[in-house]
């Protein structure tokens, strides 16, 4: 009986690996269920609402389970949900022992959060060829990534003291804004507008908004929508750093 | 020519860009960065077509989610690891610059055609996928239930 529970909880688990990673809900429900009947249970009903989990599932000996999950921190992370997707696959051909399925959770949950140096380059890498892309020099596209590496430090600096998401992205989009106008005023860049615009890309919360429509379409209201409103405050919170330091320069682009 | 080359590389760079900070690897990130090519040259095309910048966000969005969701089956991926890196070229991030900057400046008349063009992009790319996901979904389903005669 107790064996049930663990079970139940692991299952849990990796439905919240999933969620935090950036899954759609849809996804996260299916895999709990799935991994929930494959090992004995009849039914399984599993509600996920962007922050919270429930999972009430009834196992073949007729004990009825219900346990509860509060999901708070996301990062999307694409190498985990492809991690829990394998495991549940595996799981659903032939269920793993709770001890070796506890686990492989564990090795999922403790792989370190993405090599820092490999987030650096990607910095590098998205800001610097947007700014070209929406057409911009090569000399923007340095200043772009110089300003990116600013955007790096503080998104670290506000992950440390637990800054609110909105705030960070306020703050990061004014000094990103401002920084990228120092470079312009110092001769490296050249137009204002590409550096921002190249920076914005790392800010713009692209997944976000693709995660909670199609969690719509699946059926998901609820936790579409607030995706949705969550990325607009987003969208709402760049421009409006933005526009707090293009009051003061003027922002000539 | 060169400019639109220039841009389909970029596109591309960006894309891996994206999938390395949602810490892909390997063979994908290959996937993810031709796909991000993929993306803007169906833009581009649409755009030669058309010319309706929105009108061709919308058929890029509709393309490049249908490939996603073939190449997620085929890889044994889920789909949103691969859509998103693929239509990151897509994202609107000059026009919400401009809009903002249209409406700092006090140019009521910019701010509204920028910002009804971000929401015109915006909805394309949605009604794109939103369209794709249905369709497979519907095709999968009809797939299974002619299996299952």
């Amino acid at each position: 009986m107790e064996q049930n529970e663990q079970i139940l909880s692991c299952i849990l688990d990796a439905g919240e690996l999933l969620l935090t990673a950036g899954a759609e809900v849809g996804r996260v429900e299916d895999t709990m269920a799935r991994m929930a009947r494959s090992y004995g249970f009849e039914r399984a009903d599993v509600l996920t609402i962007t922050a919270s989990m429930v999972v009430t599932a009834r196992h073949r000996s007729g004990e009825i389970l219900t346990q509860t999950r509060r999901v708070t921190r996301r990062e999307t992370d694409m190498r985990r949900i492809d991690q829990v997707n394998a495991l549940s696959r595996a799981v659903c051909a032939a269920p793993l022992p709770l001890e070796q399925l506890r686990a492989r959770i564990q090795q999922i949950a403790d792989a370190p959060n993405g090599q820092s140096w490999t987030t650096v380059l990607a910095y590098l890498l998205v800001a610097g060829s947007f700014a070209m892309f929406f057409g911009g020099s090569v000399r923007d596209g340095i200043a772009a990534m110089i300003c990116s590496m600013l955007l790096y430090v503080l998104g670290r600096a506000g992950a440390l003291v637990q800054l609110q998401p909105i705030v960070l992205t306020i703050v990061q989009s004014a000094s990103m804004c401002l920084t990228a106008w120092l470079m312009v005023q110092i001769g490296l860049g050249q137009a204002l507008d590409k550096i921002v615009i190249g920076n914005i890309m790392l800010l713009i919360p692209g997944i976000a908004l693709v995660t909670s429509l199609r969690d719509m379409i699946g059926g998901d209201t609820i936790s579409g929508l607030l995706g949705a409103f969550e990325a607009l405050l987003r969208a709402v919170a760049i421009a409006a750093g933005c526009a707090l330091v293009l009051m003061q320069v003027g922002g000539g682009a | 020519m060169t400019e639109m080359v220039l841009q389909l590389i970029l596109g591309g760079m960006g894309a891996v860009g994206f999938s390395l900070l949602f810490h892909m690897s390997g063979g994908k990130l290959v996937v993810a960065g031709l796909g991000g090519v993929a993306n803007w040259a169906l833009y581009l095309l649409a755009q030669h077509f058309y010319d309706d910048r929105v009108l061709a966000f919308f058929l890029a969005a509709l393309g490049t989610a249908l490939l996603a969701e073939v190449l997620a089956r085929v890889m044994k991926t889920p789909v949103i690891t691969l859509l998103v890196p693929m239509l990151v070229p897509l994202v609107p991030g000059g026009d919400l610059y401009y809009t903002t900057l249209a409406l700092v400046q006090g140019d009521v008349e910019r701010f509204a055609d920028y910002g009804n063009l971000v929401l015109g992009e915006a909805g394309a790319i949605s009604f794109g996928i939103i369209l794709v996901t249905c369709l497979v979904q519907t095709v999968l389903k009809i797939l299974a239930l002619r299996k299952s005669k």
